[in-house]
């Protein structure tokens, strides 16, 4: 488990992150997400030791990160860095095998056999780091940072520029990870991504805008409306809707669907659908009306004009 | 320390892929070669005017070297050969300078610097495999050129100058001040690659370390100064105490959050 608590860090006097607390449980993925600048490369780095903060502080499994133990907790993290950093004139192997040795793996070799396995790069073992793809070098970089099998991940834009094959991959390995028992915080722009890979979600914008799990922000602006979607013209459905609701409710027709406010859905939506099809509609689907994630993105940072 | 192993080792495979880099020190020990011979040697049988003739340099090598043994031919060339064993004392640091100016810089421009960083590696273990990566190549090529010299001597010069090149000033000049004053140099170059934001910046800084080992060379040719073995002695611990006290400020000079966050 990791912990940031009241993280802060001023360079000068800009303010980069601002007060950031929160911490990422074992077994579980939380994405970072922010727009450039928001602070998310700093505090990957703060987390990692790299760098200190102005104030608040960082527990790795419950112990604090100092200066004279920093060295020593860092052998329980995995850090990928924003660029995969790899010595180009270095085949694969060398470049892995320099690592395996700064972490003082005893089976080295049998780790780095291990770890190009997962990721299918077996062949490339002996090929110079400068000949690699863009996702080939990206892997051997995560390859690198599961070398010595940390507890935690810490994951700067893992995907970035990715493929979507290898992204799913990338994605796989996470997952796997995380079965594992590790603590994973990967930093990303992707909405998609932090919604299909992450436990949770947290939006910085220098500082903790929110921390949620992927449904419980889209809830935070939730509507309300359901939304029916029928076979032929939903149109057709506005009477019964009335019929049941009394006249004052506002039906709104969507193309193939209709969408309502109701007041208890989960108390009047059985009977709104009975009555629908007892007055011949066909109904292909009732939902209740979720945001995309991005719209939560876009309200949470303020550029809808809502604010957080 | 252990860790300082596997970082060498990839230094040296860096190395090996990247022979240019060696180039300037390899220039720099063929010209170490070539002058002292050339002039000793070469120039004085082509031109038909042996070295005996000249009085100056006649006048100079008695004052430097006073085998009473050797012919004055021999005694000038004793002179000069152990003047030119100077210029072994610049073929590291010259040659060398390029690779650990580049050191830190070079690592933080081709943003390998961060994941290294990221790994339970030290700052003084980090400096230390930088400046022997530096200083184990050039020496090596150093110490190839030394032995052709020395071999050179006892093959051409005139009979009894290499007998008298063998003497524990050449020892002290080549087994401690050659490679303390290469530490020195190295340092204050991994020092100032730490500390700059280019390796142009780094270079430029480190070259500036070549002019009091030049001064001193100079002022050996002129004749105004002539080091004893104690003088060397004195010299080499003296470098090697500088190289200590450069070591530490190196580890504390380094600057881990400016050059993550700050340079570009």
């Amino acid at each position: 488990m990791i912990t940031a608590s009241h993280l802060t860090r001023r360079f000068g006097s800009r303010t980069a992150v601002d007060d950031v607390t929160f911490e990422v449980g074992r077994s579980e993925i939380v994405a970072l997400l922010g727009p450039n600048g928001a602070g998310k490369t700093t505090t990957l780095r703060m987390l990692a030791g790299l760098i200190a903060p102005t104030s608040g502080s960082v527990a790795i499994g419950g112990v604090r990160l100092t200066r004279t133990n920093g060295s020593s907790l860092r052998m329980q993290i995995g850090f990928l860095t924003e660029a995969p950093g790899l010595w180009d004139r270095l085949t694969v192997r060398e470049n892995l095998r320099v690592y395996a040795g700064l972490y003082g793996l005893a089976d080295g070799e049998s780790r780095i056999d291990r770890v190009l396995d997962l990721f299918a790069i077996a062949d490339r073992g002996r090929t110079r780091t400068a000949e690699l793809s863009k996702g080939t070098r990206q892997k051997v970089a995560l390859a690198r940072a599961l070398l010595h099998d940390p507890t935690i991940l810490l994951l700067d834009e893992p995907t970035s520029g990715l493929d979507p094959e290898v992204t799913r991959s990338v994605r796989l390995l996470l997952d796997e990870r995380r079965a594992a028992g590790c603590s994973i915080l990967v930093s990303t722009h992707n909405l998609d991504e932090a919604e299909r890979l992450a436990d949770r979600v947290a939006v910085l914008d220098e500082r903790l805008v929110a921390i949620d799990d992927p449904a419980a922000l889209r809830a935070r602006l939730t509507t309300g409306r359901t939304i029916i979607r029928v076979a032929g013209d939903p149109s057709l459905c506005i009477p019964a809707v009335r019929a049941l609701l009394g006249p004052a409710v506002d039906v709104v027709v969507e193309r193939s669907t209709i969408a309502l406010q109701l007041p208890h859905p989960d108390r009047q939506t059985p009977a709104l659908v009975a009555s629908l099809v007892a007055a011949g509609a066909e109904i292909l689907e009732v939902r209740a009306e979720m945001p995309a994630l991005e719209d939560v993105y876009v309200h949470l940072m303020g550029a809808d004009g809502g604010g957080a | 320390m252990g860790r300082i192993a596997p970082l060498l080792a990839k230094e040296f495979l860096d190395l090996i892929r990247n022979k240019t880099a060696l180039v300037p020190v390899a220039i720099v020990t063929v010209l170490s070669l070539a002058l002292p011979f050339g002039i000793a040697i070469a120039i004085p049988s082509l031109t038909g005017h042996p070295l005996g003739e000249d009085a100056d340099l006649v006048r100079v090598s008695h004052a430097a070297a006073a085998a009473a043994s050797l012919s004055d031919d021999g005694r000038i060339q004793l002179f000069l050969f152990q003047q030119f064993l100077m210029m072994f004392l610049i073929t590291p640091v010259t040659g060398a300078m390029a690779l650990a100016s580049h050191a830190i810089v070079g690592e933080k421009q081709a943003r390998t610097l961060e994941p290294l960083l990221a790994t339970p590696l030290g700052t003084f273990e980090l400096l230390v495999a930088k400046v022997l990566g530096a200083l184990v190549p050039t020496m090596t090529i150093s110490g190839i050129g030394l032995a052709i010299y020395l071999g050179g001597i006892v093959l051409f010069a005139a009979p009894g100058v290499g007998a008298s090149m063998a003497s524990v000033r050449t020892l002290l000049l080549a087994a401690l001040v050659v490679p303390a004053s290469a530490l020195v140099s190295l340092q204050a170059a991994i020092l100032i690659s730490s500390r700059v934001n280019d390796a142009r910046t780094a270079q430029q800084f480190g070259a500036l370390i070549i002019i009091p080992l030049a001064g001193l060379m100079v002022a050996e040719f002129s004749g105004s100064v002539w080091l004893s073995a104690a003088a060397l002695a004195v010299i080499g611990v003296a470098l090697l105490a500088v190289w200590l006290a450069l070591t530490f400020v190196s580890v504390a000079a380094f600057d881990r959050e400016t050059i993550l966050t700050r340079w570009r």
